[in-house]
């Protein structure tokens, strides 16, 4: 089973995903952190193989604790979430910061397993 | 009298019933096939081609016709085609209340014109500001936005309504704020019902039933449903050109007296009318 970690400020997107996740067959959800510090936290202690993390949250955000992650775990898969639809600063930024690829919300089961099977 | 939909105005009337009207929105709903509906009848595409393109839809501001066409679904043809048919086809509520019984055609050309005129002080402006703020198209767009997400992510009928300007934001069940910062600043607020928390609620964890979900989830659900419509600000917003970074969403907390609008910023109120009779309210308080 591939381990993933949700990251998400929101309750609700964080329920969806990790119904999502543990319904899938080939996922587990290893745990939820609800921003950028508990995410390194968590990086640290859960071991995930994936981490599918919000990029707006409160407290530290999602790119910052992305730019952390790439220097600190270089093994671990980073999979952001945003509504901002594929384009903009923060996207590319992502992009350029390692992240995998980037889930648009709302999203769908069909969406999110397709992009964490890909990685 | 306010903003009405005809059938909810003929019921408040007298003149049909609720079952009346409801026997003649479910011939609509039999009749009237949405698009992709429509395109599976004919064979031209699969229940998984039309999954896709929603899913889509959620992130990009496009209509599904043109989405198909984009993903080599249908021919620009085959498009037009299925237009047409759904506009010769599409049975109005006033021919569905007659071919079920309930009203005649003398009634019903009588009870449009009454219609009519009431609610012609509610005719709306369209997504113009009432007066001006520098960045009207802008803005505009964020009206026109929030209505289109109305339409894809709660898949429910709605009518503008006016455009006004505000001193004083009034409470609600519930409002959800996103701050938008760049080459604008601005802050976003959608004002709701718990009826319509609940409906968005449905839909943004894809439920049939949301009564058993705690008040912090359903809470969550509507400031998700902003953080969506606003991401989807954003992200126009930067294809035109302005830089917009979007902050998380926050619940706004609304004394029964009501929350005085900032000083220098222009504050706006646009109602969106549902179909089912109530108003999803968005608030725009722009820095001026």
């Amino acid at each position: 089973m591939t381990r993933v970690l949700v990251v998400d400020d929101s309750l609700s997107v964080a329920r969806q995903l990790e119904k999502i996740i543990s319904e899938s067959g080939d996922f587990t959800c290893v745990g939820h952190a609800k921003n950028g510090a508990e995410a390194i936290r968590m990086n640290h202690t859960e071991n995930p193989d994936i981490i599918c993390m919000d990029m707006n949250m409160p407290g530290m955000d999602g790119l910052t604790a992305l730019r952390t992650l790439s220097v600190m775990d270089k093994d671990v898969k980073v999979v952001m979430v945003t509504s901002l639809g594929g384009v903009g600063d923060k996207f590319t930024e992502a992009l350029k910061l390692g992240a995998k690829n980037v889930i648009s919300k709302p999203f769908g089961a069909d969406d999110v397993l397709r992009i964490l099977r890909e990685l | 009298m306010a903003v009405k939909f005809f059938g909810q105005y003929l019921v408040e009337q007298g003149t049909i019933t609720m079952d009346g009207l409801r026997n003649a929105v479910e011939l609509q709903e039999k009749r009237n096939l949405k698009l992709g509906e429509l395109a599976m009848e004919m064979g031209l595409i699969s229940v998984a081609d039309i999954q896709l393109a929603h899913n889509e839809q959620m992130t990009r501001d496009v209509k599904l016709g043109d989405l198909l066409v984009d993903r080599g679904l249908l021919s620009p043809a085959q498009l037009n085609d299925l237009l047409v048919r759904q506009k010769n086809n599409h049975l109005y509520i006033g021919e569905a209340l007659i071919q079920t019984g309930a009203l005649t055609e003398t009634s019903l050309r009588e009870h449009l014109e009454s219609f009519s005129a009431t609610q012609a002080i509610y005719a709306p402006t369209g997504t113009r500001l009432p007066i001006t703020t520098g960045n009207d198209p802008l803005w505009e767009m964020c009206l026109d936005l929030t209505c289109s997400m109305v339409t894809r992510v709660l898949d429910l009928k709605h009518r503008p309504g006016t455009c006004m300007p505000i001193t004083t934001i009034h409470p609600n069940h519930m409002l959800a704020a996103m701050e938008l910062q760049g080459d604008v600043t601005a802050r976003f607020i959608i004002s709701v019902s718990e009826k319509l928390q609940k409906t968005i609620a449905r839909a943004m964890l894809s439920e049939w039933s949301v009564e058993h979900e705690p008040a912090e989830i359903l809470e969550d659900t509507v400031r998700e449903f902003a953080n969506v419509i606003c991401g989807n600000i954003a992200a126009k917003a930067s294809q035109a050109g302005v830089v917009m970074d979007i902050l998380p969403p926050y619940t706004v907390q609304v004394p029964p007296a009501g929350l005085p609008t900032p000083d220098g910023y222009g504050s706006f109120i646009f109602p969106i009318h549902l179909e089912d009779g109530d108003t999803l309210e968005l608030i725009l308080l722009i820095q001026e």
